[in-house]
């Protein structure tokens, strides 16, 4: 029967749907770039401005007392992936109600609308590397063995993206109040993640079992591996790492869980 | 033949407030009130009612076999066009459910799926992508669509500067070039001009001599009688009448005819 489709048959459409998934991507990442030739510097332009900032005061203003040297290198390691999140938290929001003419009209599994949030964000965070790699190259930063975890923080970050966006995108149509609360909790999500400051820090100044805490912020463990790649001490433990993968695959089935319950409620809402 | 739409007590109800005054935790609530305080009902067990909701649809079962072409008729507000998006698959129902064997093709809010920032001829690759054509087949049926909508001068003008004719034209054009064996037609035809619409009359009748499955809803009689051999009626969103469409043409009209003298 029509929406009591068994998860694995669900994730069957999702695939042969995988085609149009690249077609909406591309279609955003079109949009976003043909506009302007400065498209692609717009897109870096953001995380660019905040980590200047940041590195300004702490490394000119004042003594930097946390992260490592050269500490430019250290903040975007956060910083880039950081925006992937945050713009997928924001868009994920407005993913069904934004282009809800398109949601209406075509029979697609409505995940499609999440995932292609996920997707587009992804490949502008993909982009924006090159920038992370222009800076370690000028201030002669190398990287480590551990970039080859790379792979495995971009894998660990897909899967709580996925889920948030799933949670979010259906429950903020919804509810009307959930954009703005969200809003703030990702502003303080910035300062309780790993970014202008490290997971070593943590560790170093308040002890093990305040690290295992704050370790349950699935992105402390996610950055401390992209993190890895120039400053393998940023890798605390695997510990870290553990349990962004176990809280990031929770916050996901939580997501399609979520998604799945209030299908219907959102399709007669838009 | 095995029936190619299936409906089984389907039954689909909406809020009438707004959504701001939802509760939290109404979140993990069923949608559909499974229980109905007394004293609330009205009228029969049809037309369950709730303070603050309604049910569009309740009950309704009916099977469609290959190749039949079904008019679905009834006043406004009576569930015709929620019928037909549950058939779409674009509404879940809340009790009941649809099976549909086989790909559709919406001829429902034609216009829907067209950005307006990007040309007629960006719309036309992502719309028919959209609805699972490959590069390949669209490629093919490219300068068919734009044949057929009349559009050729404009197709490197933004969407939203085209006027409505243009858009109902280019979105009829689009999804009737789509292979799907069952179509969904709600009022589109009313809109366009007279060749317009006789070029879209036979586009559908090539459609159905296709063999393909054709639900429409109209209010227009002649374009009833023209395609469809079985009549639904809705009313109050339960399934009045199904059978051949002249009867079920004639119950609606005398329905509507005793509303009128009561009035």
């Amino acid at each position: 029967m029509a929406g009591q489709v068994v998860p694995a048959a669900r994730l069957g459409t999702l695939w042969e749907s995988r085609g149009i998934l690249s077609l909406l991507v591309f279609r955003d990442l079109k949009v976003k770039y043909s506009d302007s030739v400065l498209g692609y510097l717009w897109s870096i332009l953001d995380p660019l401005a905040l980590a200047g900032v940041y590195w300004f005061v702490f490394t000119q203003l004042m003594h930097r007392q946390v992260g490592e040297a050269p500490y430019i290198v250290f903040l975007l390691c956060g910083m880039l992936p950081w925006q992937w999140t945050s713009h997928v938290v924001r868009s994920s929001m407005k993913a069904l109600s934004k282009d809800s003419k398109l949601v209406r009209s075509t029979n697609l599994p409505r995940e499609i609308w999440v995932l292609r949030t996920v997707g587009a964000k992804g490949v502008e965070f993909l982009l924006s590397i090159p920038v992370l790699i222009f800076f370690a190259t000028t201030t002669h930063a190398h990287p480590t063995g551990h970039v080859i975890y790379f792979p495995l923080a971009l894998a660990i970050q897909l899967v709580l993206l996925t889920g948030l966006g799933m949670l979010l995108a259906p429950i903020s149509v919804l509810y009307g109040d959930v954009e703005r609360v969200v809003t703030v909790l990702m502003r303080l999500l910035f300062y309780l993640s790993p970014i202008i400051y490290g997971s070593q820090d943590i560790e170093s100044r308040y002890g093990s079992t305040v690290a295992r805490i704050y370790d349950l912020n699935p992105l402390a463990g996610i950055f401390g591996l992209y993190r890895s790649a120039f400053f393998p001490d940023q890798l605390v433990s695997w510990h870290a790492a553990a349990s962004a993968a176990a809280v990031s695959v929770a916050i996901f089935v939580l997501g399609a869980l979520t998604f799945r319950r209030l299908e219907g409620a959102v399709l007669k809402e838009i | 033949m095995s029936p190619v739409i299936e409906a089984e007590g389907v039954g689909i109800y909406f809020k009438r407030n707004r959504r701001r005054h939802r509760r939290m935790r109404d979140m993990f609530r069923s949608e559909a009130p499974a229980i109905v305080t007394p004293g609330t009902v009205k009228g029969t067990k049809k037309s369950k009612q709730r303070s603050g909701g309604f049910w569009a649809l309740r009950d309704v079962s009916f099977s469609v076999g290959p190749g039949e072409a079904v008019g679905l008729v009834g006043a406004n507000g009576q569930g015709k066009s929620t019928l037909l998006k549950l058939i779409a698959g674009v509404l879940l129902p809340d009790e009941g459910g649809i099976r549909v064997g086989g790909g559709v093709a919406p001829l429902i809010e034609v216009t829907g799926g067209f950005e307006g920032d990007l040309t007629a001829r960006d719309n036309i690759w992502l719309t028919a992508g959209l609805h699972g054509l490959s590069r390949r087949q669209i490629a093919e049926r490219f300068d068919e669509i734009v044949d057929f909508a009349e559009v050729g001068d404009f197709l490197d003008t933004p969407f939203r500067h085209f006027s409505s004719g243009m858009k109902v034209r280019l979105g009829f054009s689009v999804i009737t070039t789509l292979d799907e064996p069952i179509v969904l037609v709600d009022e589109v035809l009313a809109v366009g001009d007279r060749s317009f619409r006789e070029k879209c009359y036979l586009r559908m009748e090539e459609m159905l001599s296709g063999g393909r499955t054709l639900f429409l809803v109209s209010h227009n009689e002649n374009d009833l009688r023209r395609f469809c051999t079985r009549g639904l009626y809705l009313n109050g969103g339960a399934l009045v009448a199904d059978g051949p469409l002249e009867s079920t043409l004639d119950l609606y009209s005398s329905d509507s005819d005793l509303k009128k003298t009561r009035r």
